[in-house]
């Protein structure tokens, strides 16, 4: 054995994949590319870090990694793509205003403690549409997610469907700076949620609402049910333009995987319309989402509305055990045969045949 | 069939009676068991016997789409998983306690506290919240001696009654969180596994409301 074992490790959080695994994941990722191509997209570059002025007030700024290159300047490697890829479509918008498809692919790093199974390193695929506003695109984002999930052989995912607008409506001033509140509703703590609402002094109509948002997910009658409730007008208008959404779907026969959840509020303030995650009942964990977040331009001085959506590859290739992928039996070829063993592998790949060319030369 | 994580244990002792009102009585009795997992007598539910430590992972994870988990340990661990119900039982309190006389008190000091735990996050938490400067050290059993031979100023430890406190004469000074069995759902298992989930929870619900089982 050359030298001790510990020297060949990297640190926890990292990702290392090799082999098979590796080899599908990338399948699942190139029929994902495949459809955004067939939607029009066209790949993005984009660069692994960043100033570290992008990511600030963003939020979760110390699940950051960040840097100190030798002049001085304080980098961060980009722990989201959605950010750094409308600050490059900015450019580009500046110099064309026009729509724009993009698609990605690459890492992104966010600090994760160790024990829990999570990485700091991990995988996407996603894609921006930038200047396409309307319930058409929403629609349209959604489709097009379910169609990756379907050519990645995850055709039993769930797309779970809220609105960053309505929990933001629900809630008023007093509820959004809530923290706590905000957590409640994300665990689905009815008990904790009452007891939060009591304390901030929430009126009693918003409280009672609140108190039923973890039961609101469902089919579409989750939207009736809501309305046995007094709703603010903005709450009214989002609960209406994510019913819409829904019947767009419905009409377009796509809305058998959907699920609606009135309260959802994770990444809320970042969603300015409808939000979406997915989930398969092989994975523990979200396998991805995405959503309308017309806002998210503002902080490069520019109104564009925009959609978008990405995939965690790793736990995409978890709940995607059959897929179509198949390594294929190779024909094999000894390296010993030289010339003509050559000759037979150029003949085979040109057929298109896996080969293994093994042995000693 | 939905999957149950069951602390075993005290806690087993106590949610056993309580299953067995909401109608999923398990198909031999658990604490006698050495399998790792019985299924109940109708058939929808699979109990995976765990250390209450390790439940709220096997949820978070999906292993088991749903769990029991005291309140103390979820705070402990910090999954993320869904709590939709309250299930009233195992109830205590989470508390800064310490020996009456003690002299730091809990403000804002300049020097840290110490402060011994079996939750180390919890206590590390609850300080950094407050802007006390601490120190944490994790024991693993019968804190309170933390406190009483001055391995530390504080402990931070659940208390049901009180009693082991008073006859290790400590006193509570400030309570962090007032904690109960929860039933804990895997995110990925609420939405597919809607229906069964649904059903579980209002069976469930139906229990704690029928007051003590």
């Amino acid at each position: 054995m050359p030298g001790p074992a510990d020297k060949l490790s990297f640190p926890p959080g990292t990702e290392l994949v090799f082999g098979p695994q590796a080899t599908r994941r990338q399948f699942i990722s190139d029929r994902i590319a495949e459809v955004s191509r067939g939607w029009g997209f066209t790949e993005i570059i984009l660069p692994a870090f960043d100033s570290a002025e992008t990511f600030r007030d963003l939020g979760g700024e110390t699940e950051l990694y960040n840097l100190v290159d030798r002049e001085g300047h304080r980098l961060t490697l980009r722990a989201d793509f959605t950010l750094i890829a409308a600050k490059a479509l900015a450019m580009e918008l500046r110099r064309d205003a026009r729509q724009i498809r993009a698609s990605y692919e690459g890492r992104v790093y966010r600090f994760a403690p160790s024990g829990h199974g999570h990485r700091v390193e991990q995988t996407q695929r996603g894609l921006e549409w930038v200047n396409a506003r309307g319930a058409t695109y929403d629609a349209a984002a959604l489709v097009m997610a379910r169609e990756c999930l379907d050519a990645a052989g995850a055709e039993n995912a769930i797309i779970v469907v809220g609105h960053g607008g309505f929990i933001h409506a629900v809630l008023g001033e007093k509820g959004r700076v809530e923290r706590r509140l905000h957590e409640a509703l994300d665990h689905k703590n009815p008990s904790r949620i009452a007891q939060l609402a009591q304390r901030i002094g929430i009126d009693d109509d918003t409280a009672a609402l609140l108190g039923s948002l973890p039961l609101l997910t469902g089919g579409p009658e989750v939207f009736k049910a809501a309305r046995g409730f007094k709703l603010r007008p903005e709450a009214d208008a989002a609960l209406a333009e994510l019913e819409g959404l829904y019947q767009l779907l419905d009409e377009a026969g796509a809305a058998d995987r959907v699920l609606i959840d009135l309260g959802e509020v994770r990444r809320s303030d970042y969603y300015s319309g409808f939000m979406f995650k997915v989930y398969h009942e092989a994975v523990g964990e979200e396998l991805g989402g995405g959503g309308r977040y017309d806002r998210l331009f503002d902080r490069f001085g520019m109104d564009v509305p925009a959609v978008g959506f990405g995939f965690n590859l790793a736990r995409l290739a978890e709940a995607t055990s059959r897929n179509g992928y198949a390594g294929g039996t190779a024909s094999a070829v000894a390296a010993s045969e030289g010339a003509k063993g050559l000759k037979r592998v150029l003949e085979l790949r040109a057929q298109g045949k896996p080969v293994d060319l093994k042995g000693e030369a | 069939m939905l999957r149950m994580a069951l602390p075993t244990g005290r806690m087993l002792k106590q949610a056993t009676p309580f299953l067995e009102a909401a109608g999923y009585a398990p198909a031999e009795p658990l604490s006698d068991t050495r399998k790792l997992t019985v299924p109940s007598k109708c058939g929808r539910v699979e109990y995976l016997l765990v250390k209450p430590v390790d439940a709220p992972l096997y949820v978070e994870q999906g292993v088991a789409e749903v769990g029991v988990c005291g309140k103390d340990v979820l705070m402990e661990v910090g999954a993320d998983l869904l709590e939709p119900l309250d299930l009233g039982f195992a109830r205590c309190r989470m508390v800064v306690a310490g020996r009456p006389e003690i002299e730091r008190k809990l403000d804002n000091l300049l020097s840290p506290v110490r402060v011994a735990s079996k939750f180390p996050r919890v206590a590390q938490h609850y300080f950094f919240k407050k802007g006390t400067p601490c120190t944490v050290f994790k024991l693993s059993g019968s804190v309170e001696i933390g406190a009483v031979l001055g391995l530390s100023h504080y402990i931070v430890d659940i208390v049901e009654t009180g009693a082991t406190l008073r006859e290790n004469g400590l006193v509570v000074h400030e309570e962090i969180a007032e904690c109960s069995a929860r039933l804990a759902v895997n995110r990925a298992a609420w939405y597919a596994k809607l229906a069964e989930v649904r059903e579980l929870l209002n069976n469930l619900k139906q229990a704690v409301e029928g007051g003590k089982p």
